[in-house]
């Protein structure tokens, strides 16, 4: 997937950017209900409408391919980032990365602690908010004041993260056991080099 | 191998030349004891028992000399992963206690990190939570549990851990008096049948007298044990005191009227159906048990959480009025005193306030300056509000929140951390400027001693239910 990324960064190939999104429908399809693939690919398109339009309109060159080629490129990162984040949860996600990739546990358990504040982000900035209206103050969600002392609250909070995790004898350089396990079987991995190798044909096809 | 936990001349600062907050400290715990620390608050007993688990000097400050030793071998030489199986620590806030989401998960997480085989997890929870009477919790989400209950579940975390010994900061402190007291037969309970040790820190010592082995008193940095420690619990009993407060008589005059209001910690409901007026130009002392929602009755004051039924500031529900609007009449002087600093220094803090004090014609240039006279918070405008001490800090917060005058003003615990000194101080301050402005008071306060002639009317969170009482009983310790 990562591979794939890059991939498309550098290449100049409109279909292999709907051969990916296509590849991630057919793999989304059966985790997702009809709403949210519908969501998926009507959400983005005022951002892609714009792309495309301004690359028509004030583009130089081959200003039909520039345009759709961008235009799909965003739709081909946009599903390839959901079939990472539609299909697992969030714990699923950094528990098979640090097992499987082997990511420092620090970082995967400190990511997923910050995950766990989301809550507590948001009625903190609720409070500071209404202390601020307090005093007379409007702050809005771009006021720097309120990076300031969201800033200082999250210093305090990372430090009282860490003390609760290591009180539960969470220890960077130790070894870990895993109730849940996230194997990559055999064929996930043959699965993965044909989508691949699809992708390359569809490259170097010489197709537009 | 005899199991003890010995703290030998241990002395710990924050910062190499910061005062010291341990003082030469010495201390024994033999194993299979019940254990209390009492000092009061803020005089650094939680420090002293994060040193003990080792959390400390890891995240702050630095041991100057001495050593703990837990089975003969000193701490600094263990890891954490060793260390939590010997000795656990609760927080004084059980919030912090937990990085997962759920119960479960939390768990799961703790066993992993002692590298416990997967086939022994399930058996290894299950026994914890049951043994504690909690095996309901186990699928909770964390920020849905009371007080109680988290606590209940972080003792739990430590039997699944198998530490042989518990060390608990003030763990009551957000905590009902139900719980505590089920909590208390819980700890006695591993103690006498499970052979654990425990060492409880705590302000307040009532209900220990039939639990404790050995009564140690912390005090300027020094620990010292009370040998004649039944007299010093029964003199806590001793000073039972009453006090009576008249009755609103009528509701003409009301600023704040509550119909029906109920409001709750995620499944557990903290008040049901309060009716009652507040009426305007009125002191009003709330008081209630720990964890029995006097905070959060003022997040729901201030449309910080959510509430059920009615609640009429003057004729309109407060639900109706815009939201900029309704923090110009009911404001609150939140319990962390950082929470309201928008401006850097201590003058700016002011000159925000006074641009928008509802009686700007009483805050005279003279007037302030005799507050902050009074308040030994002169000299110090151009200090950043953020490196005051936690006393100043507080003083400036109260006053900052005067000068803006709202209608009605919320004090959440204002005097905790103020001595004695500054509380005379602090409280004419509030009494006079109130009556003044003819603002509405309503203050949280443990603090009772010395406090209690400024206030009108005394509202009681007990049950579930909020209601005006006439005695208030109270303990004064000294």
């Amino acid at each position: 997937m990562i591979f794939a990324s890059f991939e498309i960064a550098f290449t100049q190939s409109i279909w292999a950017n709907v051969y990916l999104v296509a590849l991630c429908l057919v793999y989304l399809i059966p985790t997702l209900t009809p709403k949210r693939i519908a969501w998926l690919l009507f959400m983005p398109v005022i951002p892609i409408l714009g792309t495309w339009m301004s690359f028509y309109f004030h583009g130089t060159g081959d200003v039909w391919h520039t345009s759709w080629l961008l235009s799909t490129r965003i739709y081909a990162y946009i599903f390839l980032g959901a079939i990472v984040t539609f299909t697992m949860p969030i714990n699923n996600l950094l528990g098979s990365l640090e097992q499987n990739c082997h990511i420092p546990s620090k970082f995967v358990y400190g990511t997923l602690g910050a995950f766990n504040f989301i809550p507590r982000v948001t009625q903190t900035v609720k409070q500071i908010q209404s202390a601020a209206l307090m005093r007379g103050e409007v702050l809005h969600a771009w006021s720097p004041q309120i990076f300031f002392k969201a800033v200082l609250i999250s210093l305090r909070w990372s430090d009282d993260l860490a003390q609760s995790m290591q009180s539960h004898g969470f220890w960077e350089q130790q070894k870990r056991s895993h109730f849940d396990t996230y194997p990559m079987p055999l064929w996930n991995w043959a699965l993965a080099l044909v989508a691949l190798g699809g992708l390359q044909a569809v490259v170097f096809s010489g197709l537009g | 191998m005899s199991k003890q936990l010995t703290v030998k001349n241990l002395t710990f600062s924050y910062e190499t030349d910061s005062p010291k907050i341990l003082d030469q400290v010495n201390l024994v715990l033999q194993a299979n004891t019940f254990n209390i620390l009492y000092g009061p608050s803020g005089s650094g007993k939680s420090t002293l028992m994060k040193v003990l688990c080792g959390l400390y000097p890891e995240f702050a400050g630095t041991i100057q000399s001495g050593q703990v030793l837990i089975d003969a071998q000193d701490l600094a030489d263990l890891q954490p992963g060793a260390i939590v199986k010997k000795i656990a620590f609760l927080f004084q806030n059980p919030l912090n206690q937990f990085a997962m989401t759920t119960v479960d998960l939390e768990f799961k997480f703790t066993l992993e990190n002692l590298a416990i085989p997967k086939a022994d997890m399930a058996q290894r929870i299950e026994a914890a939570l049951g043994q504690l009477h909690i095996s309901d919790l186990r699928y909770r989400k964390i920020d849905t549990l009371s007080g109680g209950e988290l606590q209940k579940v972080a003792l739990a975390i430590t039997l699944a851990m198998d530490s042989q010994f518990i060390i608990l900061d003030e763990p009551f402190a957000s905590v009902d008096l139900a719980s505590r007291q089920q909590l208390l037969v819980l700890l006695k309970d591993l103690q006498v049948n499970h052979g654990k040790t425990i060492l409880l820190a705590d302000h307040d010592l009532s209900g220990y007298a039939d639990l404790a082995d050995h009564l140690y008193q912390f005090d300027q940095g020094k620990v010292q044990e009370i040998a004649d420690f039944g007299t010093v619990f029964a003199k806590f009993q001793h000073f039972d005191q009453h006090r009576t407060f008249p009755l609103p008589i009528s509701a003409d005059d009301c600023v704040l009227n509550f119909k029906d209001l109920s409001y709750g910690t995620g499944e557990s409901p903290l008040v049901q159906n309060a009716n009652l007026p507040l009426l305007q130009g009125k002191m009003v002392l709330l008081t209630g048990a720990n964890g029995s929602g006097k905070s959060t009755l003022f997040k729901t004051l201030t449309r910080l959480h959510p509430f059920s039924g009615a609640i009429y500031y003057q004729q309109a529900e407060i639900r109706k009025i815009r939201p900029k609007q309704y923090a110009q009449k009911v404001a609150l002087v939140f319990q962390n005193a950082q929470m309201q600093y928008l401006r850097l220094t201590l003058q700016e803090e002011l000159d925000l306030s006074l641009a928008h004090a509802h009686h700007p014609e009483i805050w005279t240039p003279a007037v302030i300056s005799a507050q902050l006279q009074a308040l030994h918070l002169k000299g110090l405008e151009d200090h950043i509000v953020y490196q005051l001490s936690g006393g100043q800090q507080k003083k400036l917060q109260i006053l900052e929140m005067l000068i803006v005058g709202t209608p009605v003003l919320l004090l959440d615990e204002p005097l905790a951390g103020l001595d004695m000194a500054s509380i005379q101080v602090v409280l004419p301050m509030i009494a006079t400027m109130a009556a003044k402005q003819q603002q509405t008071i309503i203050m949280i306060s443990h603090q009772l001693t010395g406090v209690l002639n400024f206030f009108d009317y005394h509202l009681a969170l007990a049950d579930k239910t909020l209601s005006y009482q006439e005695v208030l009983a109270y303990q004064s310790i000294n």
